[in-house]
């Protein structure tokens, strides 16, 4: 790798097939998203240093992202939508801006 | 272009604006995550357990990162990015090498700096309940009332 960051380069997707199969997949991840945000006040205050993953509507939760992972993967292969998550030790106000 | 965000409510009670992505892993699958828009952040990064899940070789990263906290552990992968336009229009990939910290404490979400957001004029109006990211063709326009 350079010294300096390369350049990032965009691209449109135009493939029908590719499209069709991502279309999918994000309305997974929706589905994922909006269970999670709807769960999020009880997630969050409950599960404090741990990794969360929300596959097939449903929580996993674990120590590792390895492991919440495999738990959601054998709950439900066939969710590529999953939402993968951790959720910090202390709730702190944050300042990003890396 | 017009790419759709998002406010997300996060663990510690804030609402936060947020684009969802993929990312590409070292399988050629799409991993979903959601992206901070982070107009002060120079750098995409990836959060730890997205690196995890990842599974993509990382090189050493010869750039460092620090925020408030300090410099913080961090590696480099060389991937793609996806995100879905408005309307159903189909999605745009982003091809690069980004960033991604390697403690969990470090970053709870990754974040999509300005290397990514650059491209775009970025529009962040939680009152308006709006996040994206518009460019090519979509404009915004201030008006006074």
């Amino acid at each position: 790798m350079a010294d300096r960051p390369v350049p990032i380069i965009m691209e449109e997707v135009t493939d029908p097939e590719e499209l069709a199969k991502a279309q999918a997949q994000w309305e997974r991840c929706d589905r994922n998203t909006a269970w999670l945000q709807a769960h999020a006040s009880e997630i969050y205050t409950r599960y404090r240093g741990k990794c969360i993953c929300i596959a097939g509507e449903e929580l996993f939760v674990a120590d590792t992202p390895e492991e919440v992972l495999a738990l959601a993967k054998a709950a439900h292969p066939e969710d590529d939508g999953f939402f993968l998550h951790y959720i910090p030790r202390e709730k702190l106000a944050r300042i990003y801006a890396n | 272009m017009q790419i759709n965000g998002e406010w997300l409510l996060c663990d510690d009670g804030i609402i936060r604006p947020v684009i969802r992505g993929h990312i590409r892993d070292g399988h050629g699958l799409w991993i979903h995550a959601p992206f901070l828009v982070d107009t002060g952040a120079d750098r995409t990064v990836f959060s730890a357990p997205v690196l995890a899940a990842l599974t993509l070789q990382p090189s050493i990263a010869l750039e460092r990162l620090s925020g408030v906290g300090g410099i913080v552990s961090s590696v480099v992968v060389e991937t793609q990015i996806r995100f879905r336009r408005e309307a159903g229009r189909g999605t745009v990939v982003f091809h690069g090498q980004y960033a991604a910290v390697t403690e969990r404490e470090a970053l709870d979400m990754s974040v999509l700096g300005r290397d990514s957001t650059g491209l775009f004029a970025v529009v962040v109006d939680q009152s308006g309940n709006i996040v994206c990211l518009l460019g090519q063709q979509h404009r915004y326009t201030i008006e006074q009332r």
